[in-house]
């Protein structure tokens, strides 16, 4: 078993940089999620730790091993894509057996590990199917079956999921998860979906603009994001912009915290809508009712308020039960409990 | 009155709408225009004489039997033969590795194997066969009227074919994709061309290896200026009209060798149609670019 460290990985394509000194350790059998936006260079990390891109500075090692200038085929990796990427003139049994072939293992060693991997992604009555003939999950459930076929020490996975629908996609990411502990693998999960990422990965890496900004595990990374674009991006939070006043950010009776080190003028609050707290004639600063969004056991409040001189929009979730009593337009008051509230300078 | 008719109850057959009858005779009308010159052909291959009337006055197989005895057909067919698969087999062996890297790994070379695919659409095949012959002339004199430098340049007019089949191909199957998960799994690159990419382009290389054949087969104005020695059958085709002088069945032979030549190449076209299942209209040239523009 290994692990993975990344030292100041650079890729430039052109004029994009889509890695920009990127540092990771990830420790052997554990998942870390590479989560962030379109275009961040997610993609690109997992395939320099694969050999399909050369970085343009930086040392990749798998295992203590500098793998930087080993190509793809001799490195001890697997990988899961997002477009399944199966033989198509293969069944799913002889894709599952492919990486052992090209490693001339001998048939009856192949022929027992093929039998227990389709056991492993439960593809045991499916294994003699052609590629078109099972459905989005099976394929690839097959295509994890033929990442790990080899014991790879890093399985790498980009976007496994984005082509599958709802229902699948949270089943399958449960399979895989369980699939990852069961074998002891060290995995990169790729994905720009952040509750995949904290409910599938032991630590995230949130990145943007080719940097990794900050690397936690999922309930640390949800209570107290580092950074400006960690709190934006990861769980759904409100963010109003205020004016720093003698070194405080003020919204009307419900919150005043001390500023941002750093913020002069103005910087920005952000707290979670189940963090707000909401009454119909306490204290707090006044709001209006816009939306009510009924979400299942909770409701969202779509809340017009008052900042600054300008409307601003946030939202509000509570127990959908306590919020049959708010109708659209009645006039709420909010708090915030100082404690649940954020800041960051503005950059 | 057409919608009173269709609309009218107790009706039970569909009636002839003007348009399905337009179509019908057009349909029997083109039908007709390429099958009739072939039955002319082939009744003539076995007409005794054929003189006064609308068929023939008897029927033989003497010409058949005369022209397939005759050591310069069996010749031509044989040289024809060898030409056209030499020409097949060098374009596999050059344009599927090359059509490959220009896409997994260099797709800068694309611009040039385009250009140089559309050269064969642009240039009458004279022309190109006179330009070969003039810069062997300069590069390698003892090529000079060879059958290699004549399999060379039908390997050059036929490739286009082949290219764009076989590009096609990739393209529908993912090669790209393909390539990586395979190398992802530990192949090398023999064994991901081997057990990935053939397998998964088969039919646009049997499809353009077919068009090459045929091409080849059927080609007069470059074995006639490159290689004056070699005789194909669609030279022995032109002698037999130009030195015809009146001596009786020699025109019924080249009816049956016509014959022979058309089947063949029917057989070619029958079996591009049949391994393309339906799809044949995308092996023409600038076909790819129509169909990315109307996903895109
Ligand atoms: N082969 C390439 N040539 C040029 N630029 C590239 C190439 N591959 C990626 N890029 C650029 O590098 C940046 C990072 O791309 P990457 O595919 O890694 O993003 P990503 O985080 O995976 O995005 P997505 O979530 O959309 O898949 C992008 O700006 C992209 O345009
Ligand atoms: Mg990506």
């Amino acid at each position: 078993m290994s692990g993975v460290d990344l030292i100041g990985v650079t890729k430039v394509f052109g004029h994009v940089r889509a890695l920009d000194d990127v540092n990771l350790q990830i420790t052997s059998g554990e998942m870390v999620a590479l989560l962030g936006p379109s275009g961040c260079g997610k993609t690109t990390l997992l395939r320099s730790v694969a050999g399909l891109e050369r970085p343009t500075a930086g040392r990749i090692l798998i295992g203590g091993r500098d793998v930087t200038s080993v190509p793809t085929r001799d490195r001890p990796i697997g990988m899961v894509f997002q477009s399944y990427a199966l033989f198509p003139n293969l069944t799913v049994r002889q894709n599952i057996a492919f990486p052992l072939e090209v490693r001339h293992r001998p048939a009856a060693e192949v022929k027992a590990r093929v039998d227990e991997l389709l056991e492993l992604v439960r593809l045991v009555p499916q294994a003699d199917r052609y590629p078109n003939q099972v459905s989005g999950g099976q394929a690839q459930r097959c295509a994890l079956g033929r990442a790990l076929a080899p014991s790879p020490a890093v399985l790498l996975l980009d976007e496994p999921l984005s082509a599958l629908d709802a229902l699948v996609r949270t089943r399958l990411r449960d399979e895989i998860r369980r699939v990852q502990q069961l074998v002891k693998t060290t995995a990169i999960y790729v994905t720009h979906d952040q509750s995949e990422a904290m409910a599938i990965a032991d630590r995230v890496a949130v990145m943007n603009h080719g940097k990794i900004e900050q690397v936690a595990r999922p309930p640390e990374l949800y209570e107290s994001p580092a950074t400006h674009f960690s709190a934006t991006f990861v769980g759904s939070r409100n963010a109003l912009e205020l004016p720093v006043v003698s070194g405080r950010l003020v919204l009307g009776g419900a919150f005043d915290v001390p500023a941002p080190a750093g913020a002069t003028d103005r910087a920005v609050a952000f707290f979670r809508p189940e963090d707000v707290e909401v009454t119909a004639n306490g204290q707090g600063h006044p709001a209006t009712l816009e939306v009510k969004i009924f979400l299942g056991s909770t409701t969202r409040l779509h809340l017009l308020t008052e900042v600054d001189g300008r409307q601003a929009r946030f939202y509000a979730d509570m127990p959908s039960r306590q919020a049959l009593a708010y109708e659209p337009g009645a006039k709420l008051a909010v708090r915030i409990d100082p404690a649940d509230v954020k800041t960051f300078a503005l950059e | 009155m057409t919608a009173t008719t269709a609309t009218s109850p107790g009706r039970t057959r569909e009636p002839l709408r003007p348009a399905r009858i337009g179509q019908t005779i057009m349909f029997v009308g083109l039908f007709t225009y390429f099958t009739l010159p072939m039955v002319a052909v082939f009744l003539y291959s076995i007409a005794t004489r054929w003189t006064a009337h609308i068929l023939p006055d008897g029927y033989t197989l003497d010409w058949w039997v005369s022209a397939f005895t005759d050591q310069a057909v069996i010749g031509a067919f044989g040289s024809t033969l060898v030409l056209a698969t030499l020409t097949a087999t060098l374009d596999i062996l050059v344009v599927v590795p090359a059509a490959y890297w220009s896409r997994v790994r260099n797709p800068r070379i694309r611009t040039i194997v385009e250009l140089s695919a559309a050269i064969p659409f642009a240039l009458p095949y004279l022309v190109i066969g006179f330009g070969l012959l003039q810069f062997s002339g300069i590069v390698a004199p003892a090529l000079q009227g060879t059958f290699p430098l004549l399999v060379l340049g039908h390997a050059a007019i036929a490739f286009p074919f082949l290219y764009w089949a076989v590009d096609g191909a990739m393209a529908a199957a993912g090669i790209e994709r393909l390539s990586e998960a395979a190398e992802t799994c530990g192949g090398s690159p023999a064994q991901i061309v081997r057990r990935v990419v053939l397998p998964n382009i088969k039919p646009g290389v049997v499809t353009g290896g077919l068009l090459a054949f045929a091409t080849s087969f059927g080609e007069f104005a470059m074995v006639q200026t490159i290689a004056r020695g070699v005789y194909t059958v669609p030279i022995w085709s032109a002698e037999a009209i130009r030195s015809y002088s009146g001596e009786s069945g020699s025109f019924n032979r080249l009816a049956a060798v016509t014959m022979v030549n058309f089947v063949v190449l029917f057989a070619l076209s029958a079996a591009v149609v049949y391994f393309n299942r339906g799809q044949t209209v995308r092996l023409l040239p600038g076909a790819r670019s129509i169909e990315q523009r109307e996903q895109g």
